[in-house]
C-alpha cells in the first residue's frame, strides 16, 4: 500500500474545494433568476414577498451544499500520484454535483408547491349542486 | 361561489365540535352556520323540506341558491377552507368519492354514538341538563364561598 503524498492531497482538495464551491454559486443562481417568475405567480403577483422567499431559498442552498461540501472535505481515498489525484477529485466532484441536483429538484418541487397552493383560490369547486333553493 | 350557508344539527355534540373546528380554520369562502330546522333556517330557505322529512344529512346552501347534501357537503365545506381545498378536489375524484362517500355517510350515520363516546354535550343539551338545577349555587353567599374555596385552592 503507498501512503498518500501530502502534496497531491493538498491539491485535489484545493481543486475539490474550489471546483464545488463554483458549482454551488452556479446553480443557486440559476435558482436565484429562474425561480422568481415561479414564486412572483405563486404568491398572486406580490414580487416583495417573492423576492424575499426566493432570497431565503438560495440562503438555504448555499448553507446546506456548502456545509456538505466542506464536510465531505476529508473523505474518500487518499491520492499519492496524478492519476489518483484526479480520480479523487473527480469522485468527490460527482457526488457534490449529484447532491445538488437532488437539491435543485427539491427546491423546484417547493417552487411548484407554492405555485399550486397559490393557485387554489381560483379552482372551481370540485362538485355540482345537486338541486336549488 | 362567494359564501355557504351550512345547516348542521345543532343536537350532536359532534356536529357541534365540527362547526367550531369550521369557524376556526382560515377561509377562502365566509361561512355562515344554522341549525337544521331551526326558525332561523326554515326562515332562510323555506322551501327546504323540514328535517324531519328530509334524508339525515349535511345540508349546504351556496349564495346562488345551490344544494348541496351528505358527501358532496362535506366537500364543498372543505372546499371553502385555505388548507383544505386541496384536498376538497382530491376527495372529489372518482377515484376517492366513493370512498369519500362512505366515510361521510359513516360519520352522519353514527354521529349521535360518536359525539357520546367523545363525551361532546351540545349546548342545547347542557341547557337543558342545567336549568332544572338549584338555583342556590349561583346565589351570592355560595357564590362567595365557592370563590374563596377555589382561591384557597389556587394560592
Amino acid at each position: 500500500m503507498i501512503s498518500a503524498a501530502p502534496e497531491y492531497v493538498v491539491l485535489s482538495y484545493v481543486a475539490y474545494f474550489a471546483v464545488s464551491v463554483c458549482l454551488t454559486v452556479w446553480v443557486a443562481r440559476t435558482l436565484h433568476r429562474n425561480g422568481r417568475i415561479f414564486l412572483v405567480d405563486a404568491f398572486g403577483g406580490n414580487a416583495a414577498l417573492a423576492d424575499s422567499v426566493n432570497h431565503l431559498l438560495v440562503v438555504g442552498f448555499y448553507l446546506i451544499n456548502i456545509g456538505y461540501v466542506a464536510l465531505a472535505l476529508k473523505y474518500g481515498t487518499k491520492p499519492f500520484d496524478t492519476q489518483t489525484a484526479i480520480e479523487a477529485f473527480s469522485t468527490k466532484v460527482g457526488w457534490v454535483l449529484l447532491v445538488l441536483g437532488a437539491m435543485h429538484f427539491f427546491n423546484l418541487y417547493v417552487f411548484s408547491r407554492m405555485r399550486r397552493r397559490g393557485l387554489l383560490q381560483y379552482v372551481p369547486p370540485p362538485v355540482a349542486p345537486v338541486g336549488r333553493v | 361561489m362567494r359564501g355557504l350557508v351550512v345547516l348542521y344539527d345543532a343536537r350532536c355534540g359532534f356536529c357541534v365540535r365540527c362547526r367550531r373546528w369550521l369557524e376556526a380554520e382560515p377561509k377562502f369562502l365566509p361561512l355562515e352556520f344554522l341549525a337544521a330546522g331551526s326558525s332561523a333556517s326554515r326562515a332562510r330557505f323555506p322551501t327546504l323540506p323540514a328535517p324531519e322529512e328530509a334524508p339525515e344529512e349535511l345540508v349546504v346552501v351556496d349564495d346562488e341558491g345551490g344544494l348541496y347534501y351528505g358527501a358532496e357537503a362535506w366537500i364543498i365545506c372543505l372546499y371553502a377552507l385555505r388548507d383544505y381545498r386541496e384536498w376538497s378536489v382530491r376527495l372529489a375524484r372518482p377515484a376517492l368519492r366513493p370512498l369519500a362517500r362512505v366515510a361521510f355517510e359513516w360519520l352522519s350515520r353514527n354521529r349521535k354514538s360518536l359525539s357520546r363516546r367523545l363525551g361532546l354535550t351540545p349546548e342545547e343539551e347542557l341547557v337543558t341538563m342545567l336549568k332544572p338545577m338549584s338555583p342556590s349555587l349561583c346565589d351570592l353567599d355560595a357564590r362567595r364561598s365557592l370563590s374563596d374555596v377555589l382561591g384557597g385552592f389556587f394560592r
